[in-house]
């Protein structure tokens, strides 16, 4: 495990040194989260590296990341712990037979060696010296953001055969939300809240360079640029930094290395690596030589 | 850091957090004593002299959703940029130039506006009580304001079960397809490990969400008030529902409608619908519903109610898009319309939807709604 950085810059620099480019506030929110052992939520548009951002903690403190992707009906079985069934009957038919089934192995049934340990359990276990991140919580439901509440707020877990498993100190606990529903307010009061938006053009590139070394300097500016400009659009789906990544890695990847490579032709048989919604294409197509031109100057968007 | 601010006592920060937490408050903030709590305590890991370090630990830890953040924004500059004249402020202990430094760092994104343009352009209207009848079959709009507040009371009782789905999560069963392991394995343990009995489980069924988009416009004003009466009932019958209005454009009403008294909840709705008896514009609506709410998962898999007479005065194309895309979005879409069965001839954005609803009924009077309310689980 890693020194925890001592402020919000060295946080910031230690991140930066991962490849992760944080801004002033998630900076900010991530160490206090880290100080006051809050769980932080990230709510944001797709593709911002809200996910990232957990990774990149992990490493910088060098802790274990315990992931946790939430989805529809996850409950406290996938969440948290779940008995070996299939072994437990084995092994109760193995008793029986030999003749062997006494209490101590019987209550051996229910011990650690049957416990098939889910991501909460582990990261209770793990304590401080993990990072957890909760995915896409908006996914499941009203109960298990409840029983996840219960377990943010104390850090225990009781196993009605085992006992109680608390963490000395809590793990540090990153949760992400796409916002597909209002997660509810006691949650919300728990953490620590921070909106991750879009970086703007220097950020961008800067995000660029870092994620991809080597990118030609002109190119990337070229390819930020036009993303800037597809995110002014009034797209169904803005295309994310994820997609700016994949952009340009999609160019490398037919042969477009340099700023002349990134013309029209190229950015329309390209664009799907960063518009993916088939009404959305037909508005960028219309556009890919404005596009490939460098873009419209940059007019803020206005109400 | 100044040594004038080091030598300063806690107890002064602590003053002008609380002063800063009262003015959230002020500017409708849920911040609570908690939240001002958990922001003193997060001003002892950072540098409460940085006004950076100020403004983002306070972000983090008072703000707790996307559109609080131009109030958060807009309070803190007024509280700790403008502090009066030029005589020193114990409690804004900062110097002309990191004042300016600050100001020029605060820039709020413009993606971050969007919700303090909304703001603006809320007018204030207060709400016009309109008419209605104690007698079920008398049309909303014919009816005097003492038979508007007995239907309301009559709404109160009307009962709504949407229709419902098959979720993921599963519940013990007699008969199943899937077999519960953890509890036969519990029975097993009585009989020697023979897992005698099969116990099972099977997947449970969840209500759909359910989105009413209502019209409130000149020419449905006499039947909105009666179907903003009917989206209260509604929200407080299931949880999983999302009101909208829309005349001229489309407002969120959902916050409005839970959490209050019918009334009040009415009297705050009508404040925050700009367009009240403005004029129609189905199309651009609809559209604007499915890129800004449908797309976050508002009405997947869900039935969307749209209640509108259909006089549109918009684009019949982008209505179409727009309900071509809401289609695929949702599960099924009703559409409540007052004229319905009454003999008038369809309007042409009735026509334009028409291939896209998948069933009309009648708005017209309080049967026409406990009639769609009735039949609204076989609608799944």
């Amino acid at each position: 495990m890693n020194p925890r950085p001592d402020s919000v810059a060295g946080l910031t620099e230690a991140l930066r040194g991962d490849g992760y480019l944080a801004d002033r506030g998630l900076a900010t929110a991530a160490y206090v989260a880290l100080s006051l052992d809050r769980p932080l939520l990230l709510e944001g548009e797709v593709g911002v590296g809200k996910t990232e951002i957990a990774k990149a903690l992990a490493r910088v403190l060098g802790r274990r990341l315990i992931r946790l992707q939430c989805y529809e009906g996850i409950d406290t079985h996938q969440a948290l712990y779940e008995w070996d069934y299939a072994r437990q009957l084995l092994q109760i038919r193995a008793l029986s037979e030999r003749d062997l089934a006494d209490d101590s192995a019987v209550d051996a049934l229910f011990g650690p060696a049957f416990l098939l340990e889910r991501p909460l359990l582990d990261a209770v276990r793990a304590g401080d010296s993990a990072v957890l991140l909760v995915d896409e919580v908006d996914r499941a439901d009203d109960e298990f953001e409840a029983f996840l509440l219960e377990l943010l707020s104390d850090f225990a877990i009781t196993i009605p055969e085992i006992g109680t498993v608390a963490a000395e100190r809590p793990p540090l606990v990153v949760l992400t939300s796409n916002r597909t529903r209002e997660l509810h307010d006691a949650l919300k009061r728990r953490c620590l809240y921070s909106w991750v938006g879009y970086p703007d053009t220097e950020r961008e590139l800067a995000i660029v360079r870092a994620r991809i070394p080597g990118v030609d300097e002109r190119l990337a500016r070229k390819v930020v640029a036009a993303v800037q400009r597809l995110r002014d659009l009034d797209l169904v789906k803005a295309p994310g930094v994820a997609e700016t990544l994949d952009w340009v890695a999609t160019l490398a990847a037919v042969g477009a290395t340099g700023p002349e490579g990134f013309d029209a032709a190229t950015i329309e048989d390209t664009i799907g690596a960063v518009v993916k919604d088939h009404d959305d294409l037909a508005v960028v197509r219309e556009r890919v030589h404005e596009l490939a031109a460098g873009g419209a100057p940059y007019v803020p968007r206005s109400g | 850091m100044s040594p004038a601010v080091a030598e300063q006592p806690a107890a002064g920060l602590t003053e002008t957090l609380v002063g800063f937490g009262r003015e959230l408050r002020s500017a409708g903030l849920p911040v609570g004593t908690g939240e001002v709590m958990t922001l003193c305590a997060a001003m002892d890991p950072l540098d409460p002299t940085d006004l950076l370090d100020l403004y983002w630990g306070g972000r983090a830890t008072l703000v707790s959703r996307h559109d609080q953040i131009p109030v958060y924004h807009d309070v803190f500059l007024r509280y700790f940029l403008d502090a009066p004249g030029d005589a020193p402020d114990p409690a804004r202990p900062f110097t002309p130039p990191q004042l300016r430094e600050a100001r020029s760092a605060l820039q709020l994104p413009e993606t971050e506006r969007l919700g303090r343009e909304r703001e603006e352009e809320r007018a204030p209207l207060g709400l016009v009580a309109s008419d209605v009848g104690t007698l079920k079959h008398k049309a909303f709009a014919a009816c005097s304001t003492e038979e508007l507040a007995a239907l309301r009371r009559i709404m109160r009782t009307v009962r709504l079960t949407p229709p419902r789905r098959r979720s993921r999560r599963t519940v013990p069963t007699r008969s199943g397809r899937r077999p519960d392991l953890r509890r036969t394995v519990r029975e097993a343990l009585r009989t020697h490990g023979d897992p005698a009995v099969l116990l099972w489980r099977e997947r449970r069924l969840r209500p759909r969400p359910l989105v009413l988009i209502l019209d409130v416009s000149g020419s449905m004003a006499d039947y909105s008030r009666a179907l903003l009466q009917f989206a209260h009932v509604t929200t407080r019958a299931t949880q999983r529902v999302e009101v909208f209005c829309f005349g001229t454009r489309l407002t969120r009403i959902t916050h409005e409608l839970r959490h209050r008294r019918p009334d009040d909840a009415l009297d705050r709705a009508a404040r925050t619908v700009v367009d009240w008896e403005g004029g129609t514009r189905i199309g651009a609506s609809l559209d604007t519903f499915v890129r800004e709410h449908g797309r976050h998962g508002i009405g997947r898999g869900g039935l969307v109610v749209i209640c509108s007479d259909g006089l549109d005065r918009g684009d019949p194309a982008l209505l179409e898009s727009a309900l071509a895309r809401l289609a695929r979005l949702s599960h099924r879409i009703v559409w409540l319309n007052p004229h319905a069965g009454t003999g008038l001839a369809p309007s042409w954005a009735m026509a334009v939807a028409a291939p896209y609803i998948d069933a009309e009924r009648s708005a017209r009077d309080l049967a026409g709604l406990e009639e769609f309310a009735r039949t609204l689980a076989a609608l799944g």
